[in-house]
């Protein structure tokens, strides 16, 4: 009786539970392969995405990133204050304040070749402090306005300067040559590249010591007459090197 | 806790807010596709402005016509041909039109045209720079023509045409075969003369000059030739009025003395290298600073002052003396004569 119940059981149970009984379970040798596996890929992966996984998990919640963000605007308006009131010290020294030093700065013209009166020195001279404390402060660096190149100024010639040192015979070279190097010195930054540049100031650098030394030997022998020949030379020839700024300058502009 | 350390505690902070606020900003972020290049869009040329190409254009003339134009950069080749017609060529550049100036009353032909660069803005044809660009312009004139040329940046050559007259802002200028006269200044570039006749005015800034095989068209044409920076050398020469003027090269010449010319030779610094025949005859007048002066040929001399200073001079007769005169100057270079 009661087996027969049982088997009366078993009869309804087993094709209930059939289908769990038949599917296909890895064995234990499977799931340790894929065990392995798994841990391998794992210890394989770059730290940097390990890293990057955690952290992107940690803040994909909104109120994290909002929270982050009012932190860095309260963080930059910090920042901004203290550089509010460190301004006024930081902005103060416009140029690198030097130590002083032993060595004297030469006078702008001092150092001038004898007729060289086309020599170039720079506009600003730096003034050395004399007094006070040694101290490291930050250079300011910014740039003036206009072309990074170093402005020059030309020095006017210091040949004849009044009317009593200019010899007979020179007067309308000197004046021509005046009236030409005031327009050739706002040209010739423009008008001359480089390599010309260089090749006109030294030019004019060997016309300007031929007139220096042709006019002190016609003043010390003014019946000289081959002195008075070069020196007359001398100045054409510089007169025909200014010019030729202007005229290339014009040339160039009528080609536009 | 000084404020050094405080200053040093917030920038830190600061600095780790910021790394984690732009951590989580990419990593909410989808990545995106690499951008597009570019799309290479066809720049339309500038109104006034004409695109690059080859043009050519030619016009019945005048024997003696007259060419101008102006030419901003390129490689300019003029050629003289026995036809009465001007024919140009442009290479690589701009759009141009022979624009009559003049016509002759005779035959009705344009003895005087400009060449004028054109631009195409629609469909009218209007002129923006009358200059001309291009890679290689060629110019083919008749033997009679005369070239005016300005340029800005042109290497220029001319051949067997009548007259050239050339002011160059920056290039090389080259000719030879000119029957009446060359007229050239280049601002930055060398100057070559070969087989010439005509007056001749050779000037360069920064540049050698060089001239051979030249003389006089008609009685009393100056030869004159100046440099800056640079060497000339000047040779076979028949002018019988010649001027060499260099600021800073040395100047050398070689020929003939001609009876009744006048020579002069200047340097401020450098030497004068005279290279002349046995025969030659005539004054010589030799000014020189800080150098030397040395004569081969036999010379008579009239007066003589080498006083230490600046200047030292000499004074000669060469040859039988003759009625030509020879200026030689140097400020810093030495003078010599040498028999050819």
């Amino acid at each position: 009786m009661m087996l027969s119940e049982a088997e009366d059981e078993s009869a309804v149970v087993f094709p209930a539970l059939e289908r769990e009984y038949n599917t296909l379970v890895p064995t234990q040798r499977l799931w340790n392969k894929i065990n392995d596996s798994i841990t391998e890929e794992r210890q394989s992966r770059p730290f940097w995405q390990k890293a990057w996984a955690y952290v992107s998990f940690g803040v994909m919640t909104p109120s994290l990133v909002a929270a982050a963000s009012l932190l860095i605007v309260v963080g930059i308006s910090a920042l901004m204050l203290v550089n509010r009131q460190q301004a006024p010290v930081q902005n103060a020294p416009m140029t690198a304040s030097v130590r002083p030093s032993n060595i004297t700065p030469p006078s702008p013209t001092a150092a001038l070749p004898r007729g060289s009166d086309d020599a170039i020195v720079p506009d600003q001279v730096s003034s050395v402090p004399t007094t006070g404390a040694y101290r490291v402060e930050r250079a300011d660096y910014r740039q003036t306005a206009g072309r990074g190149a170093l402005r020059t100024t030309r020095v006017d010639p210091p040949a004849p300067a009044d009317a009593s040192t200019v010899m007979p015979g020179e007067e309308s070279y000197v004046k021509t040559i005046a009236s030409l190097s005031r327009s050739v010195d706002e040209q010739k930054d423009d008008a001359l590249r480089g390599a010309e540049r260089v090749s006109f100031e030294r030019d004019m650098a060997v016309v300007n010591d031929a007139i220096t030394k042709m006019r002190a030997e016609v003043k010390k022998d003014p019946k000289n007459e081959s002195a008075k020949q070069v020196l007359y030379s001398s100045y054409q020839n510089k007169i025909d090197l200014l010019s030729s700024i202007s005229q290339k300058e014009e040339l160039v502009a009528s080609l536009k | 806790m000084l404020p050094k350390s405080k200053k040093l505690i917030a920038v830190l902070a600061i600095a780790v807010m910021t790394v984690s606020l732009a951590a989580a900003a990419f990593g909410q972020s989808q990545p995106k596709p690499a951008p597009m290049p570019p799309r290479q869009e066809r720049v339309p040329s500038p109104p006034g402005e004409e695109e690059s190409g080859d043009h050519e254009r030619a016009i019945k003339t005048d024997a003696g016509i007259n060419l101008s134009l102006c030419v901003i950069q390129g490689e300019v080749r003029v050629n003289g041909w026995t036809r009465n017609e001007v024919r140009m060529l442009v290479i690589g550049g701009s759009k141009f039109d022979f624009k009559v100036q003049q016509k002759s009353q005779r035959s009705g032909d344009p003895v005087w045209i400009m060449a004028v660069a054109q631009t195409a803005d629609g469909d009218k044809m209007r002129p923006v720079s009358d200059c001309i660009r291009g890679d290689e312009i060629e110019i083919d004139a008749p033997v009679g023509a005369t070239l005016n040329l300005k340029g800005r940046d042109a290497a220029v050559t001319a051949d067997g045409i009548r007259r050239v007259s050339i002011r160059n802002a920056g290039g090389d200028i080259s000719v030879r075969n000119i029957t009446d006269g060359v007229t050239a200044v280049t601002y930055r570039g060398d100057l070559m003369v070969e087989e010439s006749s005509g007056a001749m005015s050779l000037e360069t800034t920064t540049g050698n000059i060089v001239v051979f095989d030249a003389g006089p068209s008609e009685i009393g044409d100056i030869f004159k030739t100046k440099t800056t920076s640079g060497a000339i050398a000047v040779q076979k020469i028949g002018h019988r009025q010649i001027e060499v003027n260099s600021v800073s090269g040395t100047v050398t010449y070689s020929g003939d003395i001609l009876s009744g010319g006048s020579y002069s030779f200047w340097t401020s610094n450098g030497s004068i290298k005279l290279s002349l025949p046995a025969s030659s005859s005539g004054t010589i007048t030799a000014s020189y600073g800080y150098g030397s002066f040395n004569c081969e040929l036999p010379y008579k001399l009239a007066t003589e002052n080498i006083s230490p200073g600046p200047v030292k001079s000499i004074v000669g007769t060469l040859g039988t003396g003759g009625n030509a005169s020879l200026r030689l100057t140097t400020n810093n270079g030495s003078i010599s004569i040498k028999k050819l």
